[in-house]
């Protein structure tokens, strides 16, 4: 039965990505989530919303036949029709935490165990996949990065956690100061969001998506050697609400376009810190701290050059 | 100056240096890998004694930068000059380098330090060993016939960062680079 197999391959979820709640609900046979599980503002999820409520309507007119493209029920009205040990909390769908049964008759906007979760999941970051190495730079799985080495993780309800990269750490090294924008603060891809301070020399840094700040870390204000220790953890810098998400992501790099921009950017450090006669090393891993080897004016170049700040 | 690469008059051949002691089995046999995929033949110039001016106290290895710097003001008398070392080479930045060359210069170097199988903790492999050598030596003189890093993983020009980059490539060049190649050399011959 070729057929039915096809069938049932279309339906594997592709790493990394996560099912639509609808989805996961059986309401839909397949779809996936495109909106970082921000319900309310999801189209899709607006759409479909509407459509089950029309024909509740008209099913309360006329009796309508069961047919595949006919929802009459929408996810939380088919997961409430399950035991209730099988009603999974919507962080168990995404998998931030493992096991969650839903206390709350899937109405978020009032649930405690959800406002917990909300603000959990904003102070403390994600944990990451042991990172891929891609020319001796970590690189962290299923992250965006901007070309100026900062990355952006969409998160949970929409928001994105922001961060360098850990070619942008080796590349600054240790800092001795890192000021972020306040919270309430725009930011605009592509254009300075924050700065970084070594030996009396500031450089800006840009910011990898348009949004408003909604929080910042504060522990590595006091600890930015956090940076060069945990670049996609602990080491987070802020979070972003986002305004261009979508828009935004197209202008980053992701999987093998970020492996690609990483390998192009190491040989071209190589030629910028080597520039006195054209050569091309082959071998490993940069040193932990690039800047260390090059103090002052030429850290401010390097940094500038390859952070793409003015 | 004849450290460009545009030299036409110098004979059209690759000169192998042995810089501080190494097994002279070993600078045959890139040799004879040379002479065979690059259609270049080689001869071998005297010993150099090792480069006491490019060792780094608190490293403990040797910059290959002031080595190459040091190749290049001398006076060859061939195409190219690829230097030969058993010593464990780093560059500023770079924590180790397995060689190091001028882009569409004359000079290049590689280590063999941290080809050997024994130095990750393997047992010894000669013929693994040769392979790396020789896929190293290639390499680097494809850069000083003016190729850059290739995005072929196979390709003998694509970047090594670690022993396993190495050991995926084939010691050959991907159909674009042998034809760059191949140009740059017929820009010698003619
Ligand atoms: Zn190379
Ligand atoms: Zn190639």
């Amino acid at each position: 039965m070729p057929k039915r197999e096809k069938k049932e391959s279309m339906k594997i979820v592709p790493p990394g990505k996560k099912k639509c709640v609808w989805m996961e609900a059986g309401v839909v046979s397949y779809k996936l989530c495109d909106n970082n599980y921000d319900c309310p503002t999801c189209v899709y999820d607006h759409a479909m919303q509407t459509k089950v409520d029309r024909q509740k309507e008209a099913a309360l007119t006329r009796p309508i036949e069961a047919s595949p493209d006919q929802f009459t029920h929408s996810w939380v009205d088919k997961m409430m029709r399950l035991p209730a040990s099988k009603r999974k909390c919507r962080y168990m769908i995404t998998g931030e935490v493992d096991r969650k049964i839903c206390p709350n008759a899937y109405e978020c906007g009032t649930c405690s165990f959800d406002r917990m979760m909300q603000q959990r999941l904003q102070a403390e970051p994600l944990p990451v996949k042991t990172p891929a190495e891609v020319a001796g730079f970590e690189l962290a799985d299923g992250f965006y990065y901007h070309e100026g080495h900062t990355w952006a993780r969409p998160e949970y309800g929409g928001r994105v956690r922001v961060g360098l990269d850990d070619f942008a750490q080796k590349l600054v090294g240790r800092l001795k100061r890192i000021d972020l924008p306040h919270i309430g603060h725009q930011l605009n891809q592509g254009e300075t969001g924050f700065t970084v301070t070594r030996n009396g020399d500031t450089v800006g840094v840009l910011s990898p998506v348009d949004g408003i700040v909604s929080r910042v870390n504060d522990k590595i204000l006091n600890n930015p050697e956090l940076i060069n220790r945990s670049p996609y953890e602990q080491g987070w810098l802020m979070i972003i609400e986002p305004t261009k998400l979508r828009k935004n992501l197209k202008g980053l790099y992701y999987g093998e376009e970020a492996s690609s921009h990483i390998q192009a950017e190491k040989d071209r450090l190589f030629e910028v810190a080597n520039e006195e006669f054209r050569m091309a090393a082959d071998g490993g891993e940069s040193v932990e701290d690039i800047s260390g080897e090059m103090e002052g004016e030429a850290w401010v170049k390097l940094a500038k050059t390859f952070l793409r700040s003015q | 100056m004849i450290s460009e690469g545009g030299n036409a008059h110098l004979p059209l051949c690759v000169m192998i240096c042995s810089i501080g002691p190494v097994d002279p089995f070993v600078r045959d046999q890139v040799a004879e890998c040379v002479s065979c995929q690059c259609r270049l033949p080689c001869r071998f110039s005297p010993e150099m004694t090792t480069p006491a001016y490019a060792f780094d106290e608190k490293r403990q290895q040797y910059n290959s930068k002031l080595i190459l710097r040091y190749l290049m003001d001398l006076n060859h008398r061939s195409l190219r000059f690829l230097a030969v070392t058993q010593l464990d080479l780093f560059v500023p930045i770079l924590k180790y380098v397995f060689g190091l060359a001028q882009i569409e210069g004359q000079c290049a170097i590689i280590s063999t330090y941290r080809l050997r199988p024994e130095y990750y903790g393997h047992a010894p492999n000669p013929a693994l060993f040769m392979e790396r050598v020789k896929k190293t030596a290639l390499h680097e003189l494809g850069h000083t016939m003016g190729l850059t890093h290739c995005r072929d993983r196979r390709c003998i020009m694509h970047s090594a960062t670690t022993i396993e980059d190495t050991d995926v490539k084939r010691a050959r060049f991907c159909p674009t680079c042998h034809e760059i190649f191949k140009w740059q050399l017929e820009q010698y011959v003619s």
